[in-house]
């Protein structure tokens, strides 16, 4: 442990309360920052009910597939994981001692890196929690953009991580009530898309929930002629183009007409950026010769969906998708409206791409901090999941944290902190809400099951597929779950003279 | 030796229950008399032990009173019972030849029942194997489809995203200074390469995973390696050489974070640029079929990677450098030492590596 202190002499956090020693002249700085704050306190005094914070690589003694986090105890005495210096994943060869990147490898947590993470949940719980204290929080987040070399190039996966968590709350403190709409993202429209497709390239996370959900979609739209969906976001559009090809490419059949309806929420922008990937979908469906045609459907200026709103045809089979992404989610009120309306159109099937937290965790109790912490897990666990994938290509993997990642960072935190401040219940979990909505599970296929995980054999081996509820599949790295697509449909009506249910 | 027996014993219709002491004893002419037990005696006595529902519930008790012969006393039939449940198995065989038939129609009795049992065992093993063998080439049959589709699919989306990727190129040479598009070339490039690399030797991977993903019982193991003919009917071919605008399809390139920077152009040719540099490598880490590291580290030759299915879709060719990383595909699909049953839903990956191991 000494051997590293010694290479980084810039890094002068104190060791959390266990093991760790440092030398004299760090405790020197120490004081000379700031003398009127307790360092030793304020990063070594976690509150004893830390919930399981895993560093999803630190514990990697877990069985693979193990679903259960450990114990916030376990958690805790890994603070004083000692840096190896013979570290596999090393992006830079060694020569003597451990270099920084090595320090910060993601995929073996050292002292150092795990001491940006707790200083990161310093500052969240500076923020909220019983005793709010945002100067407090403001010193430790200003500190940690201290220690986080600005130039990303640089820096290790952690301290990206570290660094757009940190940009995150200071958006909070700096903007409580609209933070994530200012997040300065400089990438122009060019670099998102590139680094979408890159993203698509290196993680299963995109291509699962498409997958899965358009694998359940023509299983229940067979044989119609007809096919309109509406999609609560349609992003790229890229979910549709496999379910074009797949369309057409049914054989003997005809091909049956699609029609997609994109829901804008009104956010600047929002709708040029739909009428082109409309554009888009109508050229690629024409290259393959499928019949197919898109409209726009606007929400009103509250945000809520009127199934008035949508322009139904007879006899087509209606099929609604909701990618439920959070640094799109408008509002849970909005979310609401649609999915109410959406029972009113009586769809074929409706079917949820959203994001899974650790299970284990009781929602309503965790407050900011156990939020925040699950994001950092989740963020973590990407993260690593692109490291061990691509190790070599770090600048590949920088933009994509930089241009996508981080603006989703930014929106969880966001949204994590309106929530505390008794905002509205997010509604994004939306499993036990749709049952009491009306909707029923339907099962996933069998073939749907053996497509996911094929195309997770394309990627890295952490990846895996969890099956809870038949109609429900679940992407997991390691032991966090990222990702779920579920599918669901409206019981038949009972008989013609009952009453509607609707 | 045989007294006179009754001319039942030996039918198959034995009355059930009392015998008449009719038949008289055998017994030894020796100074004290000890009783003979007779083939026919025994299986009289079998046959009651086994209505009494087999030699450990059997008393001698009871054996004597379903018995029925007169002069049997408690103390032959104490002893005999001793020998006869400790010497079981052979007395079993014995019956087995004389009284086989007999003892079909008895139901319920331990001993018989047993004797039953095991030969319908033999035939519901059979089925069962049998049965089994059909679901696994069934799920196969599954596979195959999902994969076929899976691979199309995923081409669809690539396809779109290439088409997204050429406006946004378009957009960026309209906006950026010189350097920005020179750093976004060399990302794309690096994306573009990178699902060249990735659709091609990962998709050639899927056929792969017909052995590694088949949830079946271990007990299948010896089974399945006859059952499965052999690597060509698993291999899943493309049809057609690529038909989208990936010419660096052609080959599965690298990915390097030193791209030297590309005169901008199409993009095609950047990658045709590319395809001539000296040194390509295959990441080793794009390669996620588990082939060997050592194997990729060649230099890729600017070959069109064409895996090409003949007429009745099972042969699988590929070109000279890609027949190098299917040879130990090869050999370690066609000796799996055990078909790894799935270990979750969804944990391929690591069945895939122990048949690498």
């Amino acid at each position: 442990m000494e051997l590293v202190m010694k290479n980084i002499p810039e890094l002068i956090i104190p060791a959390s309360s266990s093991t760790t020693t440092t030398t004299a002249d760090e405790d020197n700085n120490w004081d000379d920052w700031s003398s009127d704050i307790n360092w030793y306190q304020v990063s070594g005094d976690f509150p004893s009910d830390l919930p399981s914070f895993i560093l999803p690589t630190a514990i990697s003694s877990y069985p693979a597939g193990e679903a259960e986090p450990l114990a916030g105890a376990d958690a805790i005495h890994d603070w004083s994981y000692p840096s190896t210096t013979t570290n596999s994943h090393a992006t830079t060869p060694t020569t003597e001692g451990p270099t920084r990147n090595e320090l910060y490898n993601i995929n073996e947590p050292t002292s150092a890196s795990l001491r940006l993470i707790h200083l990161l949940i310093a500052a969240a719980e500076a923020i909220s929690g019983d005793q709010k204290s945002p100067h407090l929080a403001r010193v430790i987040l200003v500190r940690l953009r201290e220690i986080i070399p600005t130039d990303h190039a640089a820096a290790s996966g952690i301290e990206r991580l570290a660094s757009h968590f940190t940009e995150a709350l200071l958006a909070l403190l700096d903007n409580p009530h609209q933070p994530h709409q200012h997040a300065t993202t400089a990438a122009t429209t060019g670099e998102v898309l590139i680094a979408f497709k890159l993203l698509h390239d290196m993680s299963p996370c995109v291509s699962f929930g498409h997958l899965t959900a358009n694998q359940a979609i023509l299983e229940a739209v067979a044989g119609e002629r007809r096919v309109h969906i509406l999609d609560y976001d349609i992003g790229e559009g890229v979910q549709w183009a496999s379910l074009i090809q797949a369309l057409i490419s049914k054989g003997s059949p005809a091909a049956p007409h699609l029609r997609i309806t994109a829901l804008t929420n009104g956010i600047k922008g929002s709708a040029s950026g739909a009428q082109e990937v409309g554009r888009r979908l109508s050229a690629f469906a024409a290259s393959v010769g499928q019949p197919f045609s898109f409209r726009i459907c606007r929400l009103d200026h509250s945000k809520r969906f009127t199934p008035a709103a949508i322009k139904v045809v007879k006899g087509e089979a209606l099929v609604v998708n909701c990618v439920l992404q959070p640094a799109q989610l408008s509002s849970a009120a909005s979310l609401t409206s649609f999915l109410t309306g959406a029972v009113a159109l009586s769809p074929r099937i409706l079917t949820i791409i959203e994001e899974e937290s650790t299970p284990s965790f009781a929602r309503a109790e965790r407050g900011f901090v156990g939020e925040f912490m699950d994001e950092v897990e989740r963020y973590m666990a990407i993260w690593e999941s692109l490291e061990t994938g691509f190790p070599m290509q770090g600048r590949v993997r920088e933009m994509v944290e930089r241009v996508i990642l981080r603006p989703r960072i930014a929106a969880a935190v966001a949204r994590a902190y309106g929530r505390q401040d008794g905002g509205e219940v997010a509604a994004e979990r939306c499993g036990e809400w749709m049952a009491a909505v009306g909707f029923e599970r339907l099962e996933l296929s069998s073939f749907n099951v053996c497509q996911a995980q094929l195309l997770l054999g394309l990627f890295n081996d952490g990846f895996c597929i969890d099956k809870d509820t038949p109609n429900k599949l679940a992407l997991r790295w390691k032991s966090r779950r990222l990702l779920s697509a579920s599918v669901w449909g409206l019981p038949p009506p009972p008989s013609p003279s009952a009453s509607l249910l609707f | 030796m045989f007294s006179s027996k009754k001319p039942t014993m030996n039918s198959h219709e034995r009355p059930p229950m009392c015998v008449q002491g009719d038949s008289g004893l055998v017994l030894t002419t020796d100074p004290k008399p000890r009783l003979r037990w007779t083939v026919e005696l025994h299986d009289r006595f079998v046959d009651a032990v086994a209505q009494l529902g087999g030699p450990d519930k059997a008393t001698p008790k009871t054996i004597m009173r379903v018995m029925g012969v007169k002069g049997l006393t408690l103390y032959h039939l104490k002893s005999h019972l001793q020998k006869f449940r400790l010497g079981k198995q052979p007395h079993k065989e014995f019956n087995d030849h004389s009284k086989d038939a007999l003892e079909m129609q008895r139901n319920a009795a331990s001993s018989s029942g047993i004797m039953s049992r095991t030969m319908n065992d033999r035939n519901v093993q059979i089925t069962e194997a049998l049965r089994m063998q059909k679901e696994v080439q069934r799920r196969l049959h599954e596979q195959l489809e999902v994969q076929k589709h899976l691979q199309m699919r995923i081409e669809a989306q690539g396809k779109y995203m290439q088409s997204i990727l050429e406006k946004a190129y378009q957009t960026l040479a309209g906006e950026g200074a010189m350097t920005a598009t020179g750093s976004y070339k060399d990302l794309q490039n690096q994306a573009t390469m990178n699902l060249g690399a990735m659709a091609f030797p990962s998709l050639q991977d899927l056929h792969l995973f017909n052995n590694d993903q088949l949830e079946i019982s271990p007990q299948l193991d010896r089974p399945l390696e006859d059952f499965f003919p052999s690597n060509e009917t698993l291999c899943l071919g493309k049809k057609r050489p690529n038909p989208y605008s990936y010419s660096n399809g052609k080959s599965p390139l690298i990915w390097s974070d030193e791209l030297k920077l590309q005169e901008f152009g199409s993009h095609e040719e950047n990658l045709k640029n590319n395809i001539d540099h000296e040194h390509l490598q295959i990441a080793p880490s794009i390669i996620n079929g588990g082939m060997e590291m050592e194997s990729m580290a060649d230099v890729y030759e600017a070959k069109p990677l064409m895996l090409s299915v003949d007429s009745n879709g099972e042969k699988y060719e590929g070109s000279s450098k890609v027949g190098r990383p299917s040879t130990p595909r090869r050999a370690t699909v066609s000796t799996p030492e055990r078909m790894s049953p799935m270990i979750r839903g969804g944990g391929l990956g690591q069945t895939r590596n122990l048949s690498y191991a």
